[in-house]
């Protein structure tokens, strides 16, 4: 089916499904199907935060005195979260938005990209900060095995149901041949690529930034990298809820509250969901290694990292009704919570270190003390 | 029915206490209707997952297997109609539940 910018065609969006119905026509958001999309969209825009506020200047210093390990550590995470946020600013749009029929769900999904690429813009922020000239570490993003090795597996269920999506709309339903190789494409075939993309977007928002997550905090215990820690705050706030949001889609569908094929497509490919979500739980496990193969840092090692992922994914895995291999009760880094406390996020000014949050134009090279008992 | 009803509406003025059972512990513990169940929970030194603490991230759900809570805060995470989230609910009875 051909995409149009504006479909013409008269369609009552509460009674369309979530993808594969009629393209969205008005943008309103007077009536909603499923409204939590609407509170989701409210929710994030009250979250807008640019990462020039935060005053990352402190961090340099910090860097200097950083062991090599700790270094490789630090650069290596940043690094791997240029690459998760490189993708998600760009393919929930160019993925979901051909398809979706929601005007809710549509504009949820623009507004969850677009804070993506503030994370994407944060990463330069903070390494401008670090290096005079931070190409080296960007130009590494392509080459490093390590993350092309993740960087495949996080965008090929996109690159599928995106490439799939382009047959259907350009030739329609059928057996296509194209460059030596034959596709069949019809309603089923596509709901099933969008049901494991979705699953695998949902296993990237839950889990994948924790143990860089880990590492950054683990720094800021130590009261270094404080700039950056704030910054990653802001970030893990904001995953947090684009994770509710792909743990409702996927619920909705599971219930069969929305399109009943969907829901019979959930339990048939349930199993290979749950391989996704164990195979970047396992990735992630090797992440740590990678991290972790010059020498550990101080608070954190191997072992409790990948253990706290496995805890981490234990509670994700239930929240979509996934049956978790992993056996870790007890959270092995309860300090984490602190950091994850969305009221810890956005103290005011005058009540934390002023010097390390700034609101606007101030001048980021202005001193503590300058501010003596200003008040805002 | 009467009752309840009058009991959220005076909130702010009058602090209930209710007895909160958890499935597989011994005794109930008194919890306030004035601050959220799970700051109650954690001030009797219990460890409850938690990370937003502001009902978008379902980190503290919870089951619900008898009684009746309130929201403080509209709760954004996904939960099933027996699940609850602790973080921004108050308890509006006694009630009996089980921890994730
Ligand atoms: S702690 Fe996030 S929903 Fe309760
Ligand atoms: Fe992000
Ligand atoms: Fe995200």
């Amino acid at each position: 089916m051909k995409y149009t910018t504006f479909n013409q065609k008269v369609s009552n969006p509460l009674t369309e499904p979530m993808f594969f119905g009629n393209p969205v026509n008005v943008a309103r958001y007077d009536q909603q199907k499923h409204n939590i999309f609407e509170k989701l969209i409210e929710k994030q825009i009250s979250f807008f935060w640019r990462p020039e506020e935060v005053d990352v200047s402190k961090d340099r210093v910090d860097f200097q005195k950083l062991t090599d390990s700790e270094k490789h550590i630090f650069i290596s995470n940043l690094k791997y979260q240029t690459l998760l946020d490189s993708v998600q600013g760009r393919s929930p749009n160019i993925a979901f938005l051909p398809i979706v029929s929601l005007p809710e769900l549509e504009t949820w999904i623009e507004t969850w990209s677009f804070f993506e690429t503030i994370h994407s813009r944060s990463y330069t922020h903070i390494l401008r900060n670090l290096f005079s000239d931070p190409s080296d570490v960007f130009e590494d993003i392509v080459l490093n095995d390590e993350i092309k090795l993740r960087a495949s597996d996080i965008s090929r269920y996109y690159d599928d149901l995106i490439f799939a999506t382009q047959l259907w709309q350009t030739q329609g339903e059928g057996r296509h041949h194209v460059d030596g190789q034959d596709y069949l494409i019809n309603q089923r075939e596509l709901k099933k690529k969008l049901y494991l993309c979705m699953n695998s977007v949902n296993a990237l928002e839950a889990i994948r930034f924790y143990v860089s997550f880990a590492c950054t905090f683990a720094f800021a215990e130590r009261e270094m990298m404080e700039g950056n820690s704030k910054i990653i705050r802001l970030i893990a706030r904001d995953e947090n809820l684009h994770l509710t949001s792909t743990q409702h889609i996927l619920n909705i569908w599971a219930r069969g509250k929305d399109d009943p094929e969907m829901k019979e497509i959930a339990e048939e490919c349930h199993d290979q969901a749950r391989d996704i979500f164990i195979k970047a739980v396992e990735q992630e496990k090797q992440w740590a290694s990678y991290l972790f193969q010059h020498g550990s840092m101080i608070g954190l090692n191997k072992d409790i990292l990948c253990q706290y992922v496995e805890f981490i994914a234990t509670h994700r895995m239930s929240a979509i009704g996934m049956e978790s291999p992993f056996e870790v009760t007890t959270n092995p880094l309860p300090w984490m919570n602190n950091y994850l406390n969305s009221d810890n996020v956005q103290v005011a000014p005058q009540e934390s270190e002023i010097s390390s949050y700034l609101v606007g134009q101030i001048d980021s090279e202005v001193n503590a003390d300058d501010f003596g008992d200003f008040d805002l | 029915m009467t009752s309840e009803t009058s009991i959220s509406e005076d909130m702010d003025k009058t602090r209930i206490i209710y007895q909160v059972r958890l499935v597989n512990t011994p005794g109930p513990l008194p919890c306030t209707s004035k601050c959220s169940l799970l700051d109650s929970l954690e001030s009797h030194q219990l460890e409850v997952h938690s990370h937003c603490r502001e009902g978008f991230c379902g980190a503290c759900r919870t089951k619900l297997i008898h009684g009746e809570v309130e929201y403080i805060t509209d709760p954004l995470a996904y939960i099933d109609d027996d699940e609850i989230l602790p973080c921004c609910c108050v308890p509006k009875s006694d009630l009996v539940i089980k921890l994730g």
